[in-house]
């Protein structure tokens, strides 16, 4: 364990020299950014996140890096681009990604559009869920932003239109954006992953999706509250050995009715940061072209706290509720699962641009882990599971 | 009677209280001066104008000026500035410029190290605003009156 800890700070200490290039380029100010981390998690029971990190000293299976370059072309018209790489367990496995690639057009504050492929406006953090140094939290609440879950919600294909209206007699300002657009998932994220338990290989998973989003910046200064809507029409396609129930072989899975609606509020104020959220996901799939139905209801919320103490210190810590109902069906009656997580975290800032997290988590329950990934995976865990687990998780990153 | 003495001691140790906070608040706001390049039009910005330009949510002024803000890396300058004007604390505006430039919302503002960088960047850069502390010689910019 000390060698794996000691490779991973040598390796992101070195990274850290790297420095944000600013040039110009046909009289336009471009600038180029990126991150980087490395995580360590060691469990005292189950294997999470798909990696085995309950066996021998843990597992820093778990990396991610980003590289992004942004011009502002006039003062209304911007183009950005960010391309993201992970390895998580048995996920993301350095398949590069095209994290996020727009143009952006301000007609009005109030009147602003965007086209490409842009992440999601979906709760407080899913646009930001990968920038960790943005937050004293190594790991968001798991059951709203489920890591293994990532690219079910992380971005679309398609155009925002969106703005920003200060209300009059100083009662704050709304946020909104309304979007629509195509989801396309890594074969190497957690759905893919989890169904190969039944012998499914999915070749393409993906769809149409839209919804929206409105925060109101109320008058009571730092308190944020707002609502998320996401409603998604997704098609799986696959192959998994002949069966009685699949002579041809073929997997085809299509989502009669997906949606999520999330409810948050956060109060910054100062040093504090205080954040809850609520999250309802609704997953009603058609299997075999209707043969089956299967019907998933999870539920998430949470509530957090951090404090920033120093520059160079801040904890925080949060509880995270995760409930799953599989109603009754063809694959049999109503099941259902949880986790409760109880997480305490540090973080340390070395610099600007270089941090490292200390994060326990205290762990009841493991959802359903055969029906939907959260978390843990019977994949990784064969010999069955355990009823807690307590994870150490130790993350080192930097940005420039 | 007591009662009523005591309400009126109250009273006045508030208000003695209140005079305090509204005079550093007033000293701190007033330690620092905002400047900008001579191809801004404006001689004067409120508040939340100028809130706006150093959050990123505009790029232009009221008056159609193009504007583009500078900061400085620290220091007290720096310090009393983004409290007082962006109700921020350091640490918190530099995560906030990082959400913007790796959500491509926006760009990773100027930092130079002291009151004389600020002061030559903005004198040679179209449409740059800074700030400074109050006493600091701002020769080749305009002093924005801030409202």
């Amino acid at each position: 364990m000390f060698r794996k800890v000691t490779i991973l700070l040598s390796l992101c200490l070195c990274a850290g020299m790297l420095r944000a290039q600013d040039f110009k380029l046909f009289d336009r100010n471009f600038q180029i950014h990126g991150f980087a981390s490395q995580g360590f998690v060691y469990t005292d029971q189950n294997n999470w996140l798909t990696m085995h990190t309950s066996v021998g000293s843990g597992s820093a299976q778990w990396t991610d890096m980003a590289v992004n370059i942004s011009v502002p072309v006039t003062d209304k018209l911007r183009i950005a681009a960010q391309f993201y790489d992970r390895n998580l367990g048995q996920l993301g496995k350095w398949d590069p990604d095209l994290d996020f690639a727009y143009a952006s057009y301000k007609f009005k504050p109030w009147l602003k559009v965007r086209g490409g492929k842009v992440k999601t406006t979906l709760g407080l953090f899913t646009e930001t869920q990968d920038l960790d140094f943005l937050r004293v939290f190594a790991l968001l609440p798991q059951s709203v932003y489920p890591i293994d879950l990532r690219d079910s919600t992380i971005a679309h294909e398609g155009g925002d239109v969106y703005g920003d209206i200060r209300l009059p007699n100083k009662m704050g300002a709304v946020s909104y954006t309304v979007y629509a657009g195509y989801r396309h998932d890594s074969m190497n994220s957690g759905y893919p992953y989890t169904i190969k338990n039944l012998g499914v290989n999915l070749t393409s998973y993906g769809g149409l999706q839209y919804g929206g989003d409105l925060r109101w910046q109320t008058p009571l200064k730092g308190l944020l509250i707002g609502a998320s809507r996401l409603d998604q029409d997704t098609t799986g396609v696959g192959s998994l050995p002949k069966s009685l129930f699949a002579p041809t072989g073929n997997w085809s899975e299509h989502s009669n009715s997906a949606w999520t609606n999330q409810f948050y509020g956060q109060y910054a104020r100062g040093k504090w940061e205080i954040s809850s959220e609520w999250r309802r996901e609704w997953r009603n799939e058609e299997i075999f072209s209707g043969a089956f139905a299967f019907v998933t209801d999870v539920r998430g919320s949470y509530g957090s706290v951090a404090y920033r103490a120093t520059k160079w210190f801040g904890a925080g810590t949060y509880y995270s509720h995760y409930r799953i109902t599989d109603e009754a069906g063809a694959f049999g009656p109503a099941t259902t699962g949880a986790t409760n997580d109880r997480a305490i975290s540090a973080r340390f800032d070395i610099n600007r641009f270089t941090n490292i997290k200390v994060e326990g988590h205290f762990m009841a329950g493991v959802g359903l882990p055969a029906d939907y990934p959260d978390g843990f995976y019977t994949n990784v865990n064969p010999q069955g599971f355990k009823p807690n687990t307590a994870a150490f998780v130790l993350k080192a990153g930097f940005n420039f | 009677m007591r009662k009523e003495n005591a309400v009126k001691h109250l009273k006045k140790l508030l208000a003695a209280a209140g005079l305090i906070v509204f005079a550093t608040v007033s000293a701190q706001a007033g330690s620092v001066k905002v400047i900008a390049n001579p191809s801004v039009k404006a001689d004067s910005i409120s508040v939340d104008e100028l809130k706006s330009v150093f959050l990123e949510d505009t790029n232009s002024l009221k008056d159609g000026s193009h504007v583009e803000p500078v900061l400085e890396k620290g220091g007290a300058t720096h310090e009393a500035f983004v409290k007082d004007y962006l109700g921020k604390n350091d640490s918190a505006l530099q995560m906030y410029y990082r959400s913007l430039v790796f959500t491509g919302k926006g760009s990773m503002p100027k930092a130079v190290g002291s009151d004389a960088d600020v002061v030559a960047y903005v004198a040679k850069t179209k449409g740059a605003i800074g700030y400074v502390a109050s006493g600091t010689a701002a020769e080749g910019v305009k002093t924005l009156e801030v409202k």
